[in-house]
């Protein structure tokens, strides 16, 4: 177990090493800089080249990239091209509103993905396990930002339930007005929620005919034993995997659904920063991000491998 | 149709940037008006007296430095703190604004200017001084106003203060339309010495409370602005730069005012009992750039048969959904110094035709540079692109990346969609069709115009001043390559319990005047 876990952790910071790159790369091959942007049609070449010069854009990519490393192993990520502030406090402020999305959305998911699982897993059939199969087709059917503007449509504006947008709020106004994240934490949850459920409900029902249940009621265990000691164990170990997937899709989701109620939270703060071609901010979100799925693909992944060792193969 | 958030310049539309959602956004704003089609709730955003108001702000550089702020959230922010020295009003002539009167010696290279009685909002006086170090600070090229170009045409070695509240201009050569500069994005004046915009002073409107770079800024109602105070006791400009938040908050009350409606979101509003559009009709000049600096178009020949080829009747209306005008190949219709006299521009395909024949160009493949910047602009390819097939020109449409779509377009390809917001035009030709000009995207380099727009500028008399520039529009319309297909709207949108503010043109003193609004 031991050497699987360094083995494990050792891919993860390669793993992150990788992304970073790449996003660096793929980053400076973006048509035009953020002095093309910050100058728009209104700058003069003259303008823009002074800007270049300033933000240091005319230096090779190479040599930034190189900078950066150096920078980051210090623990200093640079400056924003666009604000010329330090990336960290643009960082700082986000973090929060994408936290109190993604926290409620992940604590919803953790807590009812297992439970509507096991149960329809148990009753397979059942009223229960239909209305899971349809719901998760449905949520399948329908992106993320249709399905929010469609609640806003329906809960906001027609019924004057919920609060429409958080437009203008920040971390400590969503805090004060938490009524205001019901429908982005609503959207952004569903999908997931239905995914896991169904991974953990897949796993229970086969764990539950198979051979090894089947072996342990013929030798007189409970049913009730059965399940907790041998159906649940097997059916969770797989979906720790699904889990971990689940925490990228979220971050994912948040891009949509942080634009689609006009939160400023990371995931519209990366497109931003994407679109000004702000390179040392895209390259602060993409450790963020990265750092975040490689963590909980490595807890994911060991989790799993200590609940159901034989399927480290599929680690 | 597509959504698309757009990013608006002060001076004209400019990056805009695609939102997120792009694609099928439409399809769910459409859902979204079939299931509210009795409108929102009524609670206004806020409590009593805070006026809301929502922009667009990715690709603004997120300061309250108004010398270097070329988008339109920006443009609002700066007016709250800020004033200039004129103002533009809605024809893009110049009134005044912190200058009482303005005068010319006979030859035009001396302007002096007295200025109003104004205090900042730390209590000190608006003067000369601060006039000179806003003037020369914003003609700093290292800097990035976007009136850089007119203001670095003032001698700052010659200008001087006389007295407390009077400047005199010197200028490197005679110009008698030098008075658009006061109204210009970027010339706003700050205090004698200012470096350090975090906690602004101006002597505009609003005082200044706080701003986060890419969150809100808030401002508060200053009692003792020389144009009376603002109605409202606070004002926040709120960033939301997908325009289905934008909607959705103006919509359900959150949010007073929301900038930048277009395409189904305009629909929509039309729909709604507790808001109202408010639409600057045909304040968008929507051009095709025909670079006539390189092959094909420095055939003279094909330039033409393209302004003949195009349908614009049919562009208007399937481009541009009915809301727009037919435009006649010149830019600023409706404003000062458009010559209003000319016939408009007929299709003649045969003319057409019979002119791509002579060039010996049938068949060719030209590639016009698009973007989602502007959302007719992918319509008005597909459809050129029929259109000119009928006089043997295979027109197909590149698109590029919207953020950055200004800058590649000043030097790829060889034509392109554009647009212009309202300006003055005689800046207009100046800037974007003068020979040599560093916004003179088609290349044009005409001695002719140069000369006209030459001797409209040393012309002291006004009406013969427009004359000069109407001669040279009519060159530069046959010629240089700048094709104006037509005039479209520019929305935005208020609830409708708010008073005061009226549809202005991008850029005209009226435009988010939020000082005059009020909450009924």
């Amino acid at each position: 177990m031991r050497r699987y876990v360094l083995r494990r952790s050792l891919l993860a910071v390669l793993q992150c090493l990788v992304v970073l790159v790449a996003v660096f790369a793929v980053g400076s091959l973006l048509p035009g800089d953020t002095a093309d942007v910050l100058r728009g049609e209104l700058g003069t070449p003259e303008q823009v080249a002074a800007l270049r010069t300033e933000l240091g854009l005319d230096e090779p990519v190479s040599t930034r990239f190189v900078h950066w490393l150096g920078g980051l192993f210090t623990g200093d990520l640079g400056n924003s091209l666009t604000t010329g502030l330090p990336v960290g406090e643009d960082l700082g402020r986000r973090v929060g509103v994408t936290l109190l999305l993604g926290a409620p959305a992940l604590l919803l998911v953790t807590v009812l993905a297992p439970l509507a699982g096991t149960v329809s897993g148990l009753r397979e059939g059942s009223r229960a396990d239909r209305a899971l199969n349809t719901a998760a087709v449905l949520l399948h059917a329908v992106p993320e930002f249709v399905l929010g503007l469609l609640l806003v449509a329906s809960v906001s504006l027609a019924a004057g339930l919920l609060p429409a947008t958080a437009v203008g709020m920040d971390a400590a106004a969503l805090l004060a007005r938490p009524a205001v994240l019901v429908l982005p934490v609503a959207v952004l949850t569903a999908r997931h929620l239905c995914d896991l459920a169904r991974q953990v409900r897949a796993g229970v029902a086969a764990e539950r005919h198979g051979a090894v249940a089947a072996h342990l009621r013929l030798l007189g265990m409970r049913e009730r034993t059965v399940v907790l000691r041998h159906v649940l164990p097997g059916a969770l170990g797989p979906a720790a995997q699904q889990y971990a997937r689940c925490v990228e899709g979220l971050l994912g989701g948040a891009v949509l659904v942080e634009a689609v109620f006009g939160l400023r939270g990371m995931g519209t703060g990366f497109v931003e920063a994407v679109q000004n071609r702000d390179l040392p901010q895209v390259q602060a979100y993409a450790l963020v991000f990265a750092g975040t799925v490689v963590a909980v693909n490595l807890v994911g992944d060991l989790v799993a491998h200590r609940l159901a060792p034989r399927r480290e193969v599929t680690a | 149709m597509t959504t698309h958030a757009r990013a608006e310049s002060a001076h004209r539309p400019e990056p805009g940037r695609r939102g997120v959602l792009a694609a099928g956004g439409a399809l769910a704003l459409g859902a979204t008006g079939l299931l509210t089609g009795c409108g929102g709730d009524t609670k206004d955003g806020g409590s009593g007296d805070r006026f809301r108001a929502a922009f667009t702000a990715g690709g603004s550089q997120e300061t309250l430095d108004p010398h270097v702020a070329p988008n339109f959230v920006d443009q609002a922010r700066a007016k709250a703190l800020y004033d200039t020295l004129g103002t533009y009003a809605d024809d893009m002539s110049v009134r005044k604004r912190l200058a009482e009167s303005w005068e010319s010696n006979a030859a035009g290279t001396r302007w002096r200017i007295r200025l109003r009685k104004a205090e900042f909002h730390d209590g000190k006086p608006v003067t000369s001084r601060d006039v000179l170090y806003s003037y020369r600070r914003a003609a700093d090229p290292e800097l990035g106003s976007p009136s850089q170009e007119l203001l670095s045409a003032i001698d700052f070695g010659a200008s001087r203060a006389d007295g407390a509240r009077s400047v005199v201009f010197v200028l490197e050569a005679p110009n008698f339309e030098f008075p658009t500069v006061f109204a210009g994005p970027g010339t706003e004046i700050v205090p004698d010495g200012t470096e350090d915009f975090r906690d602004p002073v101006g002597s505009g409107p609003f005082t200044h409370v706080s701003f986060t770079p890419g969150g809100t800024a808030r401002y508060r109602r200053w009692a003792d602005h020389w144009d009376g105070p603002p109605h409202i006791a606070e004002l926040e400009i709120v960033p939301a730069d997908e325009e289905s938040a934008r909607l959705n908050s103006l919509l359900s009350g959150q949010v007073h005012y929301a900038a930048d409606m277009a395409g189904s979101s305009v629909e929509r509003l039309r729909k709604d009992d507790a808001t109202r559009l408010l639409t600057a009709e045909r304040a968008t000049a929507q051009q095709l750039l025909l670079r006539t600096g390189r092959k094909p178009f420095d055939d003279p020949r094909l330039v033409r048969a393209v302004q003949l080829g195009i349908d614009r009747e049919a562009l208007v209306r399937v481009a541009l959904a009915g809301h727009g005008d037919v435009g006649n190949d010149l830019f600023g219709r409706g404003l000062r110094g458009y010559p209003d006299d000319l016939e408009p521009r007929e299709r003649n395909v045969e003319e057409a035709r019979k002119l791509v024949k002579e060039a010996d160009a049938e068949g060719l493949r030209l590639t016009v540079e698009t973007s989602s910047v502007d959302a007719a602009w992918e319509p008005a390819v597909e459809l050129m692109g029929r259109q000119l097939d009928g006089v043997g020109l295979r027109l197909t449409g590149r698109t590029r990346a919207a953020s950055t779509y200004f800058s590649e377009i000043d030097t790829q390809g060889v034509a392109a969609f554009n647009t212009t917001s309202t300006l003055p035009v005689s800046d207009f030709l100046q800037q974007r069709v003068r020979g040599g000009a560093a916004r003179n995207q088609t290349q044009y380099a005409s001695k002719k115009f140069d000369a006209l727009l030459d001797r409209a500028r040393t012309t002291r008399d006004e009406k013969d001043r427009l004359a000069l520039l109407a001669r040279a529009q009519r060159l530069a319309r046959d010629e240089s390559g700048l094709l104006v297909w037509a005039f479209s709207d520019a929305n935005d949108a208020v609830r409708s319990s708010v008073r005061g503010l009226r549809a202005a043109p991008p850029n005209s003193h009226d435009w988010a005047r939020f000082d005059r609004a009020r909450v009924a």
